[in-house]
């Protein structure tokens, strides 16, 4: 059995029918062919799934796709607007942010909710912020470095 | 790097984001236990599910062994599963919740057989084989087996007795490692697709070249029909060396007559591929004289290594030169057992053996120092190698970094000064080898001055492909960002080792190097021809060949490569890694060195930090990190800094963490949320360090770089507990009822 719901995708609304027990992550990958979201845990663990529900970040692979129905979702695919970067994207570039990049659209999504909350963070309050987002490569120090850069960008 | 825009987009390509037309999702039925007989399987409820496809066990597949060291396995369970993750049937259906639920729907019967889960006794004669038939198992020359042990290595330096017996002290201890897992953000995920005889493999594998003649070998076709190509990969650490799935999933794809897609779960993927770090259990016995000086060092070592061996026996032989340590130690007495038992097989993550032999070696070397009343920079500064000394299976050490690495991270954590209280401040040293290799790339240079590299090398992520774009600038003066690379696809670039050995700069670099500089030549003669100079009188800057001293005088690349192109000439080159031998060594008084008889173009490191112990709780808290590495020559120092920062941490992890708990045979923490990886909350800061030798045999000087970062620290962090706390924690990791344990009761519960 499919329920129709309508959602906000990176600016563009999308009326899809669905079964109850798909997530929001199997939506956006399945349903919507947008795979920048990625699936590391299935189980809320890892971040690398996560996106923004109204502005929050979520592990998408932990919400159901039907409690998205009426909401704004943001993914990795909308966060730069008309082929310009986000600054976030740019600093994760230059500062050694990015290596397998598997992590990276979860990471990208949970530091644009720290900054759009919290323009002028300090470092602990990101390295907090960010601590349920794994990565195995970087040890996080191009991506702290890259979050407290793109803060300081104007 | 070339491909971070794709990568901070969400365009970049993984093998779970690809959809074929017609494309079935398939999933793999796992033994779930450690040892058992299968006496019956009957899919037929599981194939009479609407949706299904097909499904597939031994039976469908050629029944051959395979293996890289000793053949002993069969792609799915063939009467007996060893261990809880062994592939038992597979599943092919129109979509994953159908293929989930066929797989509850397969019969199988298993008769339980008493698992082998500790590999002491399992070394014991009368134990139970985990292969009884292990005989007739073929395995390649030199490697030594009996029983349940799959590779007997030993080192033999010197006159160990007589090494103890000049000494005025003799320290010995044990320590005992956990499994712990290589844990890439990226799960397994294969796809493959039949087009005739051919088949395409788009898988997420290190080593792309293994996996086709892996697939090739237990299918039984040329390899010439297997294309492997590896679209991003989201890390691997180990973890995805070898042959893995690709043809279980193949031969699904094949019975279904449908492009066929398996993603690994979590769960999946902590139990089922053969590439864990060891357990390992490691008597550790050294000599001293009073002055402080390493007379003499016995070692044995026990490493589980699972159901089956993998790449393992090439580790014991590792093992044993870690257990040697940096040091110039005259009399060596070293042996590794790699024992068989119901587990998940171990195998080569990051570093194999390194991070935990090295943990233990590391704090011994304390205890040695603590002994003779020396710290544990006063120890090393004594003992470590450096150029022209004997290396533990003979061969005559050069391009030795290791005395300036101690004394950069000593000074840089400011070693000798009091520490504050609770906090404590530990220092590890540790070696590590550079992997030569066959390894071939072409080189295109493009009528517009761009170029193209085609070659067979892997980007794990870490950076080194795409490093390979600076290599071609370098050496023909143009912007890296006109640099483009085909890489990873089997049938386009040349057979290259893989994402393995922290081998692809050190010879794919070679290999490019060989082919850039021809056609820089050819760049330079067809300058000098147009310009009417010697070609001795130019130089390439920015993309433009000029007269040096007069830059005016200048022809570009590209219109040198369209002149060239006018008159029927491609400027293109193929270039070839030249593997030297490796060092003069004593081979074979040595038993079961094979792979690693020495140690090539060996890179140093010296890692220290600072650590907070709670007492209360035992927990453990590193505040800061410091990295020294000899890497040889540093081609690219921000690639080359992003490995230390990332294996630092992951190192820590083992240290504090990174543990699987096992009962019965089974893991009980196979989740992200009881096998705790380090956060960004938990990282310290790192700083990074390089001390630069001159004379190894990579590019340009340049020694291997991917694996050294994560071999120190964890021992680091060892020696700050106890420097903090007082105590020794020997049981890796040293999580926090370890430490609190430590602190509180006589021995570990």
């Amino acid at each position: 059995m499919r329920y129709p719901l309508s959602l906000d995708v990176n600016g563009l609304v999308f009326r899809e029918e669905i079964e109850p027990h798909r997530t929001l992550l199997s939506l956006l990958r399945d349903e919507l062919g947008l795979t920048g979201t990625k699936e590391g845990c299935d189980d809320s663990e890892c971040g690398a799934c996560m996106v923004l529900v109204d502005g929050r970040p979520v592990n998408s692979c932990s919400f159901l796709a039907l409690q998205a129905g009426g909401r704004s979702i943001q993914t990795v695919e909308g966060l730069g607007v008309g082929g310009v970067l986000h600054p976030l994207q740019t600093a994760f570039l230059n500062e050694g942010g990015v290596q397998c990049g598997f992590c990276t659209p979860g990471m990208l999504m949970s530091a644009k909710a720290l900054l759009d909350a919290n323009p002028h963070p300090t470092e602990a309050q990101v390295k907090r912020h960010l601590g349920g987002n794994l990565c195995r490569c970087t040890g996080y120090a191009g991506i702290v470095r890259a979050v407290l850069s793109a803060a300081g960008d104007p | 790097r070339g491909d971070g825009l794709e990568k901070v987009t969400g365009q970049a390509r993984y093998a779970a984001d690809l959809l074929l037309p017609g494309m079935l999702e398939g999933r793999f039925l796992l033994a779930g236990r450690p040892h058992a007989r299968i006496t019956r399987i009957d899919a037929s409820r599981a194939e009479s599910l609407p949706g299904v496809v097909a499904v597939i066990t031994q039976a469908d597949v050629p029944q051959l062994r395979y293996g890289s060291a000793v053949k002993d396995r069969t792609l799915f369970a063939d009467q007996v599963v060893r261990f809880e993750g062994e592939v038992v049937a597979a599943v092919a259906a129109r979509s994953a919740e159908t293929a989930a639920a066929a797989i509850e729907l397969i019969d199988v019967s298993f008769e339980p057989l008493p698992p082998v889960t500790d590999p002491e006794t399992a070394l014991h004669p009368a134990s139970p084989l985990v292969h009884p038939d292990w005989h007739s198992y073929s395995a390649y020359d030199g490697i030594v087996r009996n029983g349940n042990d799959c590779a007997y290595v030993t080192i033999a330096k010197g006159d160990a007795a007589a090494g103890f017996a000049a000494a005025d002290h003799v320290i010995e201890e044990r320590y005992t490692c956990d499994q712990s897992h290589p844990v890439p953000i990226e799960p397994h995920a294969v796809v493959a697709q039949w087009q005739g005889e051919k088949v395409t493999i788009w898988s997420t594998s290190q080593v792309p070249f293994a996996a086709r003649s892996g697939v090739a070998e237990t299918l039984q076709m040329p390899e010439s029909n297997v294309r492997i190509v590896v679209p991003h990969l989201g890390g691997g650490f180990g973890g995805k060396c070898e042959f893995h799935f690709e043809a279980h999933v193949a031969a699904l794809a094949r019975k279904a007559g449908r492009p066929v897609r398996v993603v690994f779960t979590r769960h999946d993927e902590f139990v089922a591929p053969d590439k864990v770090n060891h357990p390992i259990v490691i008597d550790l016995r050294t000599g001293v004289t009073k002055e402080g000086l390493m007379t003499a060092r016995s070692a044995r070592i026990v490493m589980d290594t699972g159901a089956y061996a993998s790449d393992a026996p090439s580790i014991a032989e590792i093992a044993t030169m870690m257990a040697a340590g940096p040091y110039d130690i005259p009399n060596l007495d070293i042996v590794a057992h790699t024992v068989y038992t119901n587990k998940t097989p171990a195998g080569s993550v990051r570093a194999p053996s390194g991070p935990q032999v090295a943990w233990a070696v590391e704090q011994h070397t304390d205890e040695v120092g603590k002994r003779v009343g020396l710290d544990g920079y006063d120890i090393r500064i004594r003992n470590l190698l450096e150029d022209g000394d004997e290396g533990p299976t003979g061969q005559r050490m050069k391009a030795v970094g290791a005395k300036g690495c101690l004394e950069k991270a000593a000074s840089l954590i400011d070693y000798k000064k009091t520490a504050e209280s609770g906090e404590g401040v530990g220092l590890a040293c540790a070696w590590w080898f550079s992997f030569p290799a066959a390894s071939s790339v072409s080189l295109k240079v493009n009528t517009d001055g761009s170029a193209t590299i085609v070659t067979g090398a892997q980007e794990n992520g870490s950076g080194a492909v795409m490093g390979l774009a600076l290599i071609v600038a370098d050496e023909l003066g143009i912007d890296p960002d006109r640099v483009s690379i085909l890489y990873q696809d089997t049938d386009a670039g040349s057979w290259d080792m893989g994402s393995s050995g922290s081998q692809t700069t050190f010879n794919n670099g070679r290999a490019l190097i060989a082919a850039a500089v021809k056609i820089r030549a050819r760049l330079l003669s067809l300058a000098a021809e147009t310009m009417e100079v010697s070609p001795d009188d130019l130089e390439i800057v920015e993309g433009v060949v000029r007269v040096r001293g007069v830059p005016a005088t200048a022809v570009s690349v590209g219109d040198l490569a369209s002149r060239a192109f006018g008159r029927g000439e491609l400027l293109t080159a193929q270039g070839d890694a030249i593997v030297e031998p490796l060092p003069e060594n004593f081979g074979a008084s040595c038993s079961g060195r094979v792979v690693f008889p020495a140690f090539a173009d060996p890179t140093f490191t010296c890692q220290a930090v600072r650590v907070a112990v709670d007492r209360d709780t035992g927990v453990v808290r590193v505040k800061e990190l410091v990295a020294a590495h000899d890497f040889g020559r540093v081609l690219n120092p921000d690639g080359a800094r992003g490995q230390v920062e990332g294996g630092v941490l992951h190192s820590i992890g083992m240290a504090l963490t990174e543990g699987s708990v096992y009962r019965e045979g089974r893991q009980v923490n196979p989740h992200l949320l009881d096998y705790k990886l380090q956060t960004a909350a938990d990282a310290p800061s790192i700083r990074v360090d390089f001390i630069e030798t001159s004379g190894a045999t990579g590019p340009r000087g340049a020694k291997g770089v991917g694996e050294p970062p994560i071999i120190a620290a964890a021992g680091a962090v060892g020696n700050a507990i106890t420097a903090a706390a007082g105590v020794r924690v020997r049981h890796l990791p040293m999580n926090a009822p370890r430490v609190w344990a430590a602190l509180n009761l006589e021995s570990e519960p």
